[in-house]
């Protein structure tokens, strides 16, 4: 193996934890919510396409780059806590199916109003030129936004993991997690815990928006729909409402998707998509829990 | 394979169905034109989403796959069909064999859904063991892996371009033909054994396995049979358009799809009518408001997308004030026409095994929590045994251990030369032994006949079923309740259905985990006298935990204690009255009281 050849996997490896970092900020905010309402909610993407319209225009207003990311965010914050207050709250003790396509509908809804409230086209989004820069460690050349990217998912883990086992709002989180009923009965507000819920998932939503935003510079309707997908899959993957496996699921499957893209021959790179996702389903076939499975699974009483 | 439901609802539902799609096939036909084109949609529609329900609505699975099926079908038909001087000029690099080939729509169509059901039997292989929110997601996969399939495959699915050129043979009526079978196949199967083992799996799995349901097996069955189906609507559709690319199979339509099954409801047959006729009416009249409208005082301005965001308002109103979609659970037929059975002579449900089921040293682990600790029991028909013990003590584990519901993490349980740890959950109930649960789990929206026929098509081969249920139902009393659903019951009479469904698969042990619990002390005493007579007069082994000592001692030949994990004390009534374990257990210290109070 010569030197290109680790060059090319190094730089190969932070692609993919680049992209994984994404797919498990989006993974996370679909498990912190399905753990504790049981909803897989379809329109987790479309908070993130709220944060990069916003992104989008703060860039049209001269809003600089820096603030504009906070009110991004802030605003996929927001929205998430309004989408469960309109749709999610009158159907909240129905079925998971029943959730499941609330949130479907949720998601077509809020499509077709981009699309004719905003542009059905791709929108540019401005960026500031540092993103599009790279810098060369050793014989790697490294984009600045994958470096943002990787740094950004990394400070989001540590945080939310102080904040799950240090916060008492986290505690109370994971608490209705394992068992809502007792939580309830313990004095835990389900209007409280169900609203930090989204709030959080909504956080997720937009930095994640924000670190897709700033790779590729643009944002359309569908922005946020085809990356959920993804993430659904890697939650599943990585243990459906186990907060661990959706970040394992995530960079599994960034790293599935980069490699594909890496190493597969140039005939079968049509195929790249299907060919990752039966991988997937292969190791759910493996394992059906996934990756890592959830406490409430594991304890659970005939 | 056997139906389960009364003649006459079966035949009123297919009469319906064919006057619906005649009807439906001659107002098109006469009036022609747009009307005959959105008949033929809707028909179309109506075949994909009784197919879905066919899944979804039985198993209770949202499966976002289905259009994937339809996909297959609708170009693996087209393949066929396609005129061969067409398939030289669009798709030159198709092998040899399959540019020679000219089919007719029906060989065609036919040739989709076998090719398809063979797809599905990989698909299902693969979701074997996913259950609920795991395997949506996986269908949901599905989906995007054959849209990637159908897009790069281009030497033979022109890949992102349109397929174009098929004859355009789907007339009216053969949609209504289409349509017919699809109705009438999904009709048959809800009410066949299989269909309604798989709906006692989507009410309660745990309790379907007891009684003998391999809920993955009936899954199977049903994911394959409505991906024939789904191919039938497929094929019917690309005969239809003409044209199509692998977009109609993606998200859009599924959702349309989606909404049309979800607001009709998904568990009948009668819904995804209905929820068909709606979002068709709906659909036309959105349509119509969408190319702008001029309402003399205001102008409305053209929306893209009104449909669907109406479509989506339908389907959020509709989650939010009817969930069980328009139809509701049942069909127009079962709410119509009361069901009447014919008379059956009971069957004596006496046991077939004789040999004791023996535990050794039963373990379960639970994190750091011992449940079981080193349990050995033994079971023996004839005999009814009492397990006691305070709460929290392992009853219930062990009784789940026992019964195949949970594997222990160490020991050994056998019957006869049996090993039952290397037996999966649904076969115990062959090995002769069936069981209650401590929180009741019944088929609630099944009727009480159907909670117990369904346990009786699933063990001892399905032999005698009708009979055997006569049986259970005379001996627990329960012929005046057998046509009410099993959820609308009082505590009591549910406990009472509980084992019947448990006697009809004509054990020879049963355990009864708190069967009185809940029940006033005369219902507790008719229990014990039907219990006994259970014993005595069929000669069936029973195992009964309860915190009820009357009922316990006045019962039971043998008692066994546990507490904290460990068996403590096990002998007659009296043996286990005088121990001092036992007596230290349930009132914390000895005392000078010789007998646990009763």
């Amino acid at each position: 193996m010569g030197a290109n050849d680790i060059d090319l996997i190094l730089q190969q490896t932070v692609n993919a934890v680049a992209l994984g970092g994404t797919y498990a900020l989006l993974a996370l905010g679909l498990a912190v919510v399905f753990s504790i309402m049981g909803l897989i909610n379809f329109a987790h993407g479309e908070l993130m396409t709220i944060a990069g319209y916003v992104l989008m225009y703060c860039g049209i207003a001269g809003v600089p780059f820096v603030l504009g990311v906070p009110l991004a965010v802030a605003s996929a914050m927001l929205a998430a806590m309004a989408m469960e207050r309109v749709a999610f709250r009158p159907v909240r003790n129905a079925s998971g199916a029943t959730l499941l396509v609330t949130s479907f509908a949720v998601a077509m809804i809020l499509q077709v109003l981009f699309q004719n409230l905003i542009s059905p086209r791709s929108q540019p989004v401005i960026v500031p030129d540092l993103l599009g820069h790279s810098i060369t460690i050793g014989g790697l050349v490294i984009g600045v936004n994958k470096l943002f990217a990787i740094a950004a998912t990394l400070v989001m883990l540590v945080a939310l993991e102080t904040f799950m086992t240090r916060q008492k709002h986290g505690i109370a989180m994971r608490a209705a997690a394992e068992d809502f009923a007792i939580a309830r009965l313990m004095g835990i507000r389900a209007n409280t815990v169900i609203a930090a819920a989204f709030a959080l998932s909504g956080l997720l939503a937009g930095v994640a928006a924000v670190l897709w935003v700033s790779q590729r510079a643009s944002v359309d309707p569908l922005m946020g729909f085809t990356p959920v997908l993804k993430a659904f899959i890697a939650a599943i993957l990585g243990g459906l409402g186990s907060l661990r496996g959706a970040v394992a699921g995530g960079f599994v499957l960034g790293f599935i998707e980069v490699l594909l893209a890496a190493f597969l021959p140039s005939d079968w790179q049509e195929f790249r998509e299907p060919i990752g996702l039966s991988l997937v389903v292969l190791m759910l076939v493996l394992r059906p829990n996934g990756l890592i499975p959830a406490a409430t699974l594991q304890a659970q009483k005939a | 394979m056997e139906l389960t439901s009364s003649r006459t609802h079966l035949v009123a539902a297919l009469l319906a169905a064919l006057a619906f799609v005649v009807v439906l096939a001659l107002v098109g036909d006469l009036v022609g034109t747009s009307v005959e084109r959105t008949i033929i949609v809707f028909l179309v529609s109506l075949t994909a989403i009784s197919a879905m329900g066919l899944y979804s609505g039985n198993s209770g699975i949202l499966s976002f796959g289905h259009l994937s099926f339809m996909g297959v079908g609708a170009y693996v038909s087209a393949l066929l069909t396609l005129p061969t001087h067409i398939k030289e000029a669009t798709l030159p690099a198709l092998p040899g064999w399959l540019a020679s080939t000219g089919l007719g729509l029906w060989p065609a169509t036919l040739v989709a859904v076998l090719v398809t059901m063979a797809v599905a039997v990989v698909v299902g292989l693969a979701i074997w063991r996913l259950e609920g929110s795991a395997a949506t997601i996986a269908t949901l996969a599905l989906l995007i892996i054959t849209h990637g399939i159908l897009i790069g495959w281009r030497d033979v699915t022109r890949g992102a371009q349109t397929f174009f050129g098929v004859p355009r043979d789907t007339t009216i009526w053969v949609a209504a033909i289409g349509c017919f079978v699809a109705l009438i196949i999904s009709r048959l199967y809800r009410d066949s054994a299989w269909g309604l083992r798989l709906r006692a799996g989507r009410e309660n799995a745990t309790a379907a396995a007891s009684v003998g349901i391999s809920v993955p097996r009936e899954r199977f069955i049903a994911l394959v049979l409505s991906a024939g189906l789904m191919a039938l609507s497929g094929a019917l559709i690309a005969h239809f358009l003409g044209a199509f690319s692998p977009k109609k199979f993606y998200f859009t339509d599924t959702f349309f799809l989606l909404a049309m099954l979800i607001v009709g409801g998904m568990t009948t047959v009668s819904g995804p009518v209905l929820g068909a006729a709606v979002v068709t009416l709906i659909t036309e009249i959105l349509r119509r408001l969408e190319g702008g409208l001029d309402l003399g005082f205001m102008e409305v301005p053209q929306v893209f997308g009104t449909t669907q965001i109406g479509i989506g308002v339908l389907i959020l109103l509709a989650l939010m004030h009817r969930k069980d979609g328009l139809a509701g659970m049942k069909e127009w037929e079962e709410w119509l026409i009361p069901t009447r059975r014919a008379a059956v002579n009971p069957k004596p449900l006496s046991p077939a095994e004789s040999a004791p089921v023996i535990a050794e040293n039963v373990t379960r682990r639970f994190g750091g929590l011992l449940a079981t600790n080193k349990v050995s029991l033994t079971v023996r028909p004839g005999e009814i045994l009492g397990l006691i013990g305070p709460n929290g003590s392992g009853k219930t584990t062990l009784l789940n251990q026992i019964s195949g519901v949970l594997p222990p993490s160490s020991g050994k349980i056998s019957r006869g030369e049996q090993d039952l740890l290397k037996l999966p959950s649904h076969k115990f109930a062959d090995a002769g032994i069936a069981r209650t649960f401590q929180n009741i789990r019944l088929f609630p929206t099944l009727t009480v006949y159907q909670n117990i026929q369904v346990a009786a098509l699933s063990s001892k081969g399905g032999r005698d079923a009708a009979a055997r249920v006569a049986g259970a139902l005379q001996w627990l009393g329960l012929e005046a309740v057998a046509e009410t659903d099993a959820g609308t019951l009082s505590y009591g009479d549910q406990r009472r259905v509980e084992i019947a469904r448990a006697l009809v698969c004509q054990p020879s042990l049963i355990f009864l985990d708190e069967p009185a619990a809940g029940m006033n002390r005369e219902e507790t005493d008719a229990l014990m006298d039907i219990l006994r007579r259970i014993n005595t007069d069929l000669g069936i082994g029973i195992l009964l935990v309860d915190h009820d000592l009357a009922l316990i001692n006045a019962l039971c030949h043998r008692i066994a204690v546990l507490n904290e994990g460990r068996m403590i004390a096990e002998g007659t009534p009296e043996e286990v009255r005088s121990d001092p374990a036992v007596i230290e257990a349930y009132l914390g210290t000895f005392t000078k009281q010789s007998t646990v109070p009763t």
